[in-house]
């Protein structure tokens, strides 16, 4: 590859991108255009990933492969993309990970701007979170409380409407 | 659990938008979720705002010009006390299930239903938002546009974009248009004005050409 500046990729392509970690991943430069991951690339042989682990960084590789031929969407689609909570079957089993990798994915796409695969992750941690009292999340992602019980008493109650549905 | 930027956060709860119950659960799980839960939760409590707690909420948040409103009917408003967030500062929509639930909270505290009393602690209520509410974007009214408070701080507000009005009756129907005028001349945010219950579109035109 001679040509850091060039956007427009052909098939055979490819681009090398190294983890904060120094784990080099040789990748098809479709990808790194379709999900604009050469944000940071300052032209050199490969494209530095800082802050994202090889571990993660393969993981998010691996969504954006699957994903390479998704349309892009507009900034006004937005709304009605994070109210359907509906996960497609393969993007479900992606992130049936563990949670420490599941919320690493959040930070990276965050990082990254990959902003489909950042709101597939929230979406999959709100549903975890559904129909669970305020004691079950805090074990499920290990919370503390640091409420005093009166504080948490009064909030309760100043916001007791929403509690019935 | 990793700790993510608040933006993160933000984006996950904004997926339970409207699903109250669980935006309930998460705010008794700390601080800083509460923090960044309050917003959505309040932002549009649709057809909660039947519920008498809201109201009772809502009436702790009055100001004594509000409150005045009320002095001739002799009612007893929640007993006063601080709450713990400035929850109607983030509320973006009132809607007509809030004068459902003022009938609620009447016939709650047992006092005589009538008009009257409904009327005026509606009119309270929505002179407060107007007041308290940074975000207030679309307001439903009815005939309780009659109230001078509500005149003047509909003049004041800068965030609303739409408006809509239910019938109206007739004694106050040419003050209510006096005050649109007024405000349609200085507002700059509304985009959305609908009188489609009313019977009466030669009074805008005789208004608007004043």
């Amino acid at each position: 590859m001679d040509n850091g500046t060039s956007n427009s990729a052909s098939e055979n392509e490819t681009i090398t991108l190294k983890s904060c970690d120094g784990i080099e991943f040789h990748i098809d430069a479709r990808i790194a255009n379709r999900y604009t991951l050469l944000n940071n690339w300052n032209g050199g042989e490969s494209a530095c990933i800082p802050n994202v682990n090889g571990k993660v960084l393969e993981k998010v590789l691996e969504w954006c492969e699957h994903h390479i031929n998704d349309p892009q969407l507009n900034c006004g689609d937005d709304d009605s993309r994070r109210r359907n909570t509906i996960i497609e079957e393969w993007d479900e089993n992606f992130l049936s990970c563990d949670q420490d990798m599941l919320f690493e994915i959040i930070l990276a796409a965050n990082y990254l701007e990959i902003k489909p695969l950042l709101d597939l992750g929230c979406k999959t941690v709100a549903n975890m979170m559904k129909s669970k009292s305020p004691e079950e999340i805090r074990s499920a992602f290990n919370i503390d409380n640091d409420y005093t019980p009166e504080e948490e008493e009064q909030f309760r109650k100043e916001n007791e409407w929403a509690e019935d549905y | 659990m990793i700790a993510l930027p608040i933006e993160c956060y933000r984006a996950i709860f904004n997926n339970l938008r409207y699903k109250y119950k669980d935006l309930f659960s998460c705010i008794l799980v700390n601080r800083q979720w509460c923090r960044i839960i309050i917003p959505i939760l309040w932002s549009n409590p649709k057809k909660h705002y039947e519920n008498i707690n809201l109201i009772e909420m809502f009436l702790l948040t009055l100001n004594i010009k509000e409150q005045a409103l009320l002095i001739p009917f002799k009612i007893t408003l929640p007993s006063q006390r601080k709450l713990l967030f400035e929850y109607t500062s983030y509320i973006t929509s009132v809607n007509n299930y809030l004068y459902h639930g003022v009938s609620n909270w009447i016939k709650h505290r047992k006092y005589e239903t009538g008009y009257e009393l409904k009327n005026a602690i509606y009119c309270s209520l929505i002179a407060m938002f107007l007041r308290t509410s940074q975000n207030l974007k679309y307001l439903k009214l009815n005939e309780i546009i009659c109230s001078q408070l509500i005149f003047e701080n509909l003049y004041e507000n800068t965030t609303i974009t739409s408006i809509t009005f239910d019938t109206l009756n007739n004694i106050f129907r040419s003050k209510a248009i006096d005050v649109l005028i007024k405000v349609l001349y200085k507002n700059s945010t509304l985009t959305s004005l609908d009188l489609s219950n009313q019977i009466f579109s030669w009074d805008l035109r005789a208004g608007s050409s004043k």
